[in-house]
């Protein structure tokens, strides 16, 4: 490179590198006269840059603690405030007036921009005002920040749910199960599962709401509250079984409790364990008058268990009286089904009771057993078929109609 | 190792052993350590400003998300008032955004900005974006951290040339503080104030930029200037979506810019008496469309940004406040109170892009953008298109949304907007408002757009033959007999280029040196040679220096590609200049 400056050029260099190392020695050599004599590249300034360097690490030292002191003014002028926006905006919230609530979290916001608080309670007072889509910008911001937050994964989900965004909705609320609750937080994870539970009954999906309900109960309080809720929601869903086991479970810590005392009437009763919804629904109902559904279950169940001939340790009269009771309300229900206008197989049905009929007396099913069998059978027959053909009937044609199911079944 | 460092390590190698010290406070070196505080000081100033633009909003419209209409109408008119008073006689210097001012402090001032204009700048700033005046505290931030550096540098007695370049470091360190964005106000700088990259100023304004963001981070946190939502592209086709948004961003642009070259200097012609008047006209301008229902229009406007990037406001709520915001931006500006233009330019994007993105959901329901995405989009969008600053733009929405996956939507629509801005209205808004003040400082544009003269087209080619370093002065005459030129190339070998004259061939021969090779006797006087690509200014270096400059191949230095003279130079300037 010095043989550059000489005028001899080394192998190989360019012309813009001739041209750097010209002018960069020009410059130098301008800069050198200016500064009396000394190349400014590598002047040293040790006494006056160094004091300059102390005056400016002081300077900066002096900014900082002023700067620190107006911070500290400035940051508690603006959390005052934000509380003081929030305070109200809570209160307002607290009272339904989403309106206000709105406008309030909003300014407090101004003042604490990313307060996790503020803004979840935004939101809230947002949905509030069925302005789901601007409160799920705000959750989902939220979510971001604390993906294991329950609150803002359950209104996400709530919010999801609302727009049929079904899988979502899903994730959502499995996140709030297993999500961290600032308190309550096994109550809180409980209702998020029942909540879930709705919104997959509501969307028919009964197999994967049955299994969050097994879940469910598995991890219940001692409360008949709790059970009895389970147990209904079983009911809902058709798993009668654990619907019973739960109410009983209920019924374990209040024998008395209504709700669960009808539950449990009601579940066995699905069952068609008729004695022991007879039994439930009779406590039920008397526990609580004004339970009109259990009333009429219990009627309905204590009018299987009567009309049951099959039903064991009964005398043969009783049997019979039964038998016939059974016939003749088969050929009244047979009789008014024809009236209604239904034709297909109740003439046949009819032709069949008619030429039964005249067997059908005490005397006849105590010298024949074996009628008891073809009597009810028919009778079975004639209520299957005019429920089909007429609609459900009530009362004994009822009960003989689930006694026909019961026995069906066994 | 940049150039001068080259030079002064050719220059004396034998020094170039020194202690850390030593080196420490070579100037070069020294300068970047007061970079470092350059940035400290702006950043610290920069954070008072947003302190003070605070309490003047508490102060003056109180803490409420909607101040009352009296607030509304006399908070920014009264503070128009009170900074026409002081912008006329006690700081003329603080009107207007900054950056030009700190343009001008480079190109003309060598770097001297008054602290007095710093003083100015935040207080008439902070009183007018607190009061409800549609500007931004970007420039003024920008401006206030020019000046300081400009004043250390003074007091540090720093050369020519360092001055020089301070303003723009100290400009890096308030804009990046301001916007908490360090890459974009490197960028902006860089773009649209220095114009010119090299390693030396680089590193000052990146180290000015990156301290001055950490101690406002310090203070104020590292939140960005607004919560980005989620944002996403599915699917390719949606381009056509932003390219939309790209030409009304680009329209838009155009009516704001238009707006101010045209109204700016008519507001300035009126008589002197009204300057005093027509802060608080644009500021009960701007208080009665708030009243009226447009509150968000004040200000500096960050938190409705944000609010639209969340889908709070309907795609014509939309439309109706990027319109009204142009309306009072205009107002502010041209009014001449003090403040900046990148915050409008952002509220404005913002707006206009989330009400596209919300119009072309309607139509097209398929869309996946978020309205957050396009209102990011828009932002750019309108920086490339106001701002014309289109590298910044692109960097700007990366480093604030810290999202990679917007950046072919962000590309696609600025590209648009820059060019239908650049197509409608050739000259940038920094150029226009610079020449409406009476200077003539260098447009970074159309430096940018300017056609570059290459060797290439000067350079002519060989009719001569070329002499090779291998042959004896006596073999040569016979070829230099026949050459139309005086003057003969020498390819030396195994490398270089010389050159010589039929009459020094002629006196070499006389001499007896006839049996001696070419490369013996021309080694030790190589000459430069050039490559087509390079510029016409480097020929110039050489031509008046080598009559004869050889024209070679970056792949092959022997292989000679033309030749280039002085007159070729000059003749292909005054075509070039004529054409």
């Amino acid at each position: 490179m010095a043989k550059a400056r000489d005028g001899v050029r080394p192998t190989r260099a360019s012309s813009s590198q001739y041209y750097q190392i010209e002018m960069a020695a020009e410059r130098s050599s301008a800069e050198t006269v200016a500064a009396g004599g000394k190349e400014p590249g590598r002047r040293l300034y040790f006494g006056r840059e160094t004091a300059t360097l102390a005056l400016l690490v002081l300077l900066a030292i002096v900014g900082f603690a002023g700067v620190s002191g107006l911070s500290r003014i400035y940051h508690a002028q603006q959390e005052a405030l934000g509380n003081r926006w929030f305070t109200r905006g809570a209160a307002d919230l607290k009272e339904q007036h989403f309106d206000r609530a709105v406008s309030e979290f909003r300014t407090a916001l101004l003042y604490s921009r990313d307060n996790y608080s503020y803004q979840l309670n935004l939101a809230e007072a947002l949905i509030g005002l069925k302005r789901s889509s601007e409160a799920y910008a705000y959750l989902l911001n939220l979510w971001e920040r604390e993906p294991e937050n329950g609150r803002v994964n359950l209104e996400l989900a709530r919010i999801a749910a609302q727009r049929k965004l079904t899988e979502e909705a899903l994730r959502y609320y499995h996140n709030t199960i297993y999500a961290t609750w600032a308190s309550d937080q096994e109550v809180e994870r409980k209702n998020a599962r029942l909540e879930l539970i709705e919104f997959l009954l509501g969307n028919n999906d009964k197999t994967q709401a049955q299994s969050e309900l097994i879940a469910l109960a598995a991890n219940l309080d001692d409360d008949p509250g709790e059970h009895a809720r389970a147990g209904d929601l079983f009911l809902r869903i058709g798993d009668d079984e654990h619907a019973l086991a739960e109410y009983r479970l209920g019924l374990n810590e209040e024998r008395r409790d209504p709700a669960v005392l009808a539950g449990a009437g009601r579940a066995a009763f699905e069952l068609r364990q008729y004695t022991l919804a007879e039994r439930y629904l009779q406590e039920a109902v008397s526990a609580n008058a004004s339970d009109t559904q259990s009333a009429q279950l219990l009627s309905t169940a204590t009018l299987v268990v009567k009309m049951d001939p099959f039903r064991r340790q009964i005398s043969v009269a009783e049997r019979s009286r039964i038998v016939g009771e059974a016939f003749a309300t088969a050929g009244q229900r047979l009789k008014s089904c024809f009236d209604a206008g239904a034709a297909g197989g109740q003439s046949s049905l009819g032709q069949e009771w008619e030429k039964l009929k005249g067997q059908i007396t005490e005397a006849g099913l105590r010298r024949n057993p074996d009628l008891v069998e073809v009597a009810m059978e028919l009778v079975f027959r004639i209520e299957r078929q005019s429920s089909a053909a007429c609609g459900l009937p009530t009362g004994t044609d009822l009960a003989l109609l689930l006694i026909a199911k019961l026995h069906e079944r066994n | 190792m940049n150039s001068q460092d080259l030079a002064v390590e050719a220059a004396a190698p034998e020094r170039s052993r020194g202690s850390w010290l030593r080196s420490v406070f070579r100037e070069e070196t020294f300068f970047l350590i007061v970079s470092v505080f350059i940035g400290i000081f702006s950043g610290l100033a920069v954070v008072c400003f947003r302190f003070a633009i605070d309490w003047c909003h508490i102060y003056l419209l109180g803490t409420g998300a909607t101040p009352s209409t009296t607030r509304l109408l006399l908070a920014p008119s009264l503070a128009g008032l009170v900074i026409a008073v002081l912008v006329i006689h006690v700081f003329p210097l603080a009107r207007g955004s900054g950056v030009n001012q700190t343009k001008a402090a480079l190109y003309i001032y060598n770097g001297y900005i008054p602290l007095k204009t710093a003083v100015g700048k935040f207080i008439t700033s902070a009183l007018a974006i607190g009061a409800g005046h549609s500007l931004g505290p970007e420039d003024p931030s920008l401006q206030i951290g020019a000046s300081l550096a400009s004043a250390l540098g003074r007091r540090m007695r720093l050369s020519r040339d360092r001055m020089r370049l301070i303003a723009p470091v100290g400009a890096a360190a308030g804009l990046a503080a301001a916007f908490n964005a360090p890459i974009s106000a490197v960028l902006f700088v860089i773009e649209e104030v220095i114009g010119r990259w090299t390693a030396g100023i680089l590193g000052s304004v990146v180290l000015s930029a990156v301290s001055s963001v950490v101690v406002m981070r310090w203070f104020l946190g590292s939140e960005s200037l607004f919560r980005i939502p989620p944002v996403q592209m599915e699917r390719p086709s949606e381009l056509i979506a932003y390219s939309i948004l790209g030409v009304v961003g680009g329209l838009a642009s155009v009516a704001f810019s238009s707006g101010i070259a045209t109204l700016r200097p008519w507001c300035r012609a009126l008589p002197r008496w009204t300057q005093y008047f027509q802060p608080a006209v644009a500021g009960l301008l701007i208080g009665l469309i708030a009243v009226l229902g447009a509150p968000q229009v004040m200000g500096a406007g960050y938190v409705y940004i944000d609010r639209a990037m969340h889908g709070q406001f309907t795609w014509q709520m939309l439309a109706i406040l990027a319109g009204l915001k142009i309306v009072a931006t205009l107002l502010s500006f041209v009014s001449g109170t003090p403040g900046g233009m990148f915050a409008p330019t952002l509220f404005i994007g913002a707006m206009l892009g989330a009400a596209v993105g919300g119009a072309e959901h309607v139509v097209m329901p398929h869309l996946t953008g978020s309205p957050g995405t396009y209102a990011l989009v828009g932002m750019g969008v309108l920086f490339a298109g106001f701002l014309r600053a289109p590298m910044t733009s692109v960097f700007m929405v990366l480093e604030v949304s810290g999202n990679y996956s917007i950046i072919v939507p962000v590309l696609v629509a600025n590209t648009l907007a820059y060019l239908i801005s650049r197509g409608l209205q050739p000259t940038a808004i920094f150029d226009v408002l610079t020449r409406q003040d009476g200077l003539d400082l260098p447009s970074m544009e159309e430096q940018r757009e300017e056609g570059i003269l290459r060797v290439e087209d000067a350079m002519r080619a060989v009719g001569d033959p070329v002499l090779e370093g291998e042959e004896t002065i006596g073999s040569v005459l016979g070829q230099a007999d026949k050459a139309s030129s005086d003057i003969l190339l020498v390819r030396l070998s195994p490398t270089g280029w010389s050159s010589v004259s039929k009459e020094e061939l002629q006196r070499m021969a006389g001499e007896g040196k006839s049996e001696l090779s070419l490369n013996s006797l021309f080694m030790t006087r190589p000459i430069p040679y050039l490559h087509p690509d390079q510029s016409l200014d480097t020929a110039l270096r050489f031509v008046n220096r080598w009559p004869l400059v050889p024209v070679v191949s970056r792949a092959d230095f022997r292989k000679l590609e033309g030749v280039v003279t002085q007159s070729d130079v000059l003749s292909r300037y005054r075509e070039f200049g004529e054409g």
